[in-house]
């Protein structure tokens, strides 16, 4: 990042803290309302103190990653199934478009019914919120992928097999990526929705006790701590594959 | 009987929802160790043709043989180099031309040794970790033919593959075609616009018509090899080829 810029983003973030505890300082509204930055930062600090923050944070990225992982597995194979079938498509893909549509915090009443109260329960929520939007992307990749790639490959011998891990993968990669960055924000959304709804550990679930105890500071120190982590993984992690993706394809 | 025999190739396009006659019946006996060259108007079939010969086309009539066995399916039996290119954005030149020799199994070494040699001749040595986007046209033409010849199959089909070069490169390359089709026997199909470059490489040169592209005459050129681009004895060969193809091209 060049210093202008990195001067620019702190001094609005910065900003943001000044207005917030002027509105404080203000006493507009009670502390147990609207809490103090400081306020935030000592819950946090808490957090950080008994490590429970840590844990919570531990188990949602976990669950995160298990359904990605999952959803993306899926996701890449349904998508190359669709694009490459079409008797696939027309009926898989037309059921894949409608259930894309149903947010993942609907699927919780089913996965408790289902699963009760366990860690299968949110993961199944996490995949079936992230998995629609692999398929789509990886659908959408396969189908534009230049033919004469295909063409040349069959011709040098590939058999569908090599074909779809040498060629479709890599060739959709572009829009395959653009499927993962879209599949982890419903994954982080599926999460923390589903951790609320279950009430069982993760950062969803320290965001409801903060509700149940009053405790307006933590809850806003939990929120923080879901955008920093979403900040993190869509500005550092995301942004170099894609960075990479884009220059190496030769899209930009 | 001869390596590869293209019996009465016709091929339609659907354009403007009626089929547009593309190939007009295309008979050729292609020997083996043959360096056929094939000129023609842009438009007349001559990609199509090599397309249907690579197996990535059907045609509508007609078969082709690959030592006398009817084919229909694509295969590293007959590479083609692409008008195109067609190299892969995600591999570095030298994955781009080991790519076949992978698929097939090949171990990294046996690869890597391959394709050196390949880069080597195509001057590429240099760029051997560079990704497409990082070299000139004419360069990923040269990864093409790279990547064609490091499979050594037994029949090469080229669609312009010296269109995008600079002169100093394709006299090179023109030459150096000439030095590997001798070394390695092989049949060579090369598509061209260039009637001289057509004159220096082929052992035969065919000039198709206009739409729908037939084969209008055929030329022997005996003469030896190395050709150069500025020998002049190849000049009248250029002038009753250019003779036979004006014609079809003011079409
Ligand atoms: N997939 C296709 N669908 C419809 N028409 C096609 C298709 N491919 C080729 N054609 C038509 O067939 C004709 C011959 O095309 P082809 O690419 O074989 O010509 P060419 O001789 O290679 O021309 P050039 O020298 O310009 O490369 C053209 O009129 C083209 O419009
Ligand atoms: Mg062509």
């Amino acid at each position: 990042m060049k210093p202008s810029l990195l001067a620019k983003k702190i001094g609005f973030y910065a900003m943001i803290i000044i207005v917030w505890q002027g509105l404080d300082s203000a006493d507009i509204w009670p502390d147990n309302i609207f809490p103090s930055p400081v306020d935030v930062v000592e819950d946090l600090a808490y957090g950080v103190a008994d490590a429970s923050l840590f844990y919570g944070i531990g188990t949602s990225i976990l669950r995160l990653i298990i359904g990605l992982t999952i959803a993306i597995a899926g996701g890449l194979v349904l998508g190359i199934f669709m694009a490459r079938v079409e008797t696939v498509n027309q009926t898989i893909g037309s059921l894949v478009l409608g259930l894309q549509s149903i947010p993942s915090i609907a699927w919780v009443p089913l996965a408790i019914l289902w699963f009760g109260l366990t860690d299968t329960g949110i993961i199944f929520v996490v995949v079936i919120g992230a998995i629609f939007a692999v398929t789509i992307n990886t659908y959408t990749g396969v189908k534009n992928i230049n033919p004469s790639y295909i063409e040349a490959a069959r011709n040098m011998g590939a058999k569908e097999g090599q074909l779809i891990t040498s060629i479709l993968i890599p060739a959709a990669f572009p829009f395959i990526i653009s499927g993962f960055k879209q599949g982890w924000a419903f994954a982080w959304r599926g999460v923390i929705g589903a951790e609320l709804l279950f009430s069982f550990l993760g950062l969803g679930f320290l965001l409801n006790v903060g509700r149940q105890l009053n405790d307006v500071s933590q809850v806003i120190a939990i929120m923080l701590v879901i955008m920093g982590i979403g900040i993190l993984v869509d500005g550092v992690v995301f942004k170099k594959i894609e960075d990479k993706v884009m220059t190496r394809w030769g899209l930009r | 009987m001869g390596k590869l025999e293209s019996r009465n190739i016709e091929k339609y396009f659907i354009h403007d929802g009626k089929p547009l006659k593309t190939l007009d019946g295309i008979d050729l006996n292609v020997e083996d160790g043959e360096f056929v060259c094939i000129v023609g108007p842009s438009g007349c079939g001559k990609t199509t043709f090599l397309r249907i010969a690579a197996g990535l086309e059907k045609p509508d009539e007609g078969q082709i043989l690959l030592d006398n066995q009817p084919l229909n399916n694509t295969g590293p039996d007959r590479i083609m180099v692409f008008q195109e290119g067609a190299l892969f954005p995600w591999l570095n030149v030298q994955d781009n031309v080991e790519y076949g020799l992978k698929i097939a199994g090949i171990p990294k070494e046996k690869r890597n040794q391959i394709s050196h040699r390949y880069l080597d001749m195509m001057q590429l040595t240099q760029f051997a970790t560079s990704y497409t986007y990082q070299l000139s046209t004419g360069m990923k033409q040269r990864v093409a033919i790279a990547r064609a010849l490091v499979m050594e199959p037994d029949v090469l089909l080229m669609d312009e593959p010296f269109a995008a070069l600079d002169a100093q490169t394709r006299d090179l390359l023109l030459v150096e075609m000439q030095l590997i089709w001798q070394k390695t026997k092989k049949t060579i199909i090369f598509v061209t616009h260039n009637v001289a470059e057509a004159v220096m490489l082929g052992t035969r040169v065919l000039v198709f018509t206009h739409r729908p592209g037939r084969i209008k005459k055929e030329f022997k050129i005996d003469y030896k090899r190395p050709r150069i681009s500025e020998d002049e004895n190849l000049l009248p060969y250029q002038q009753k080829i250019l003779a036979e193809l004006r014609p079809e091209v003011k079409k």
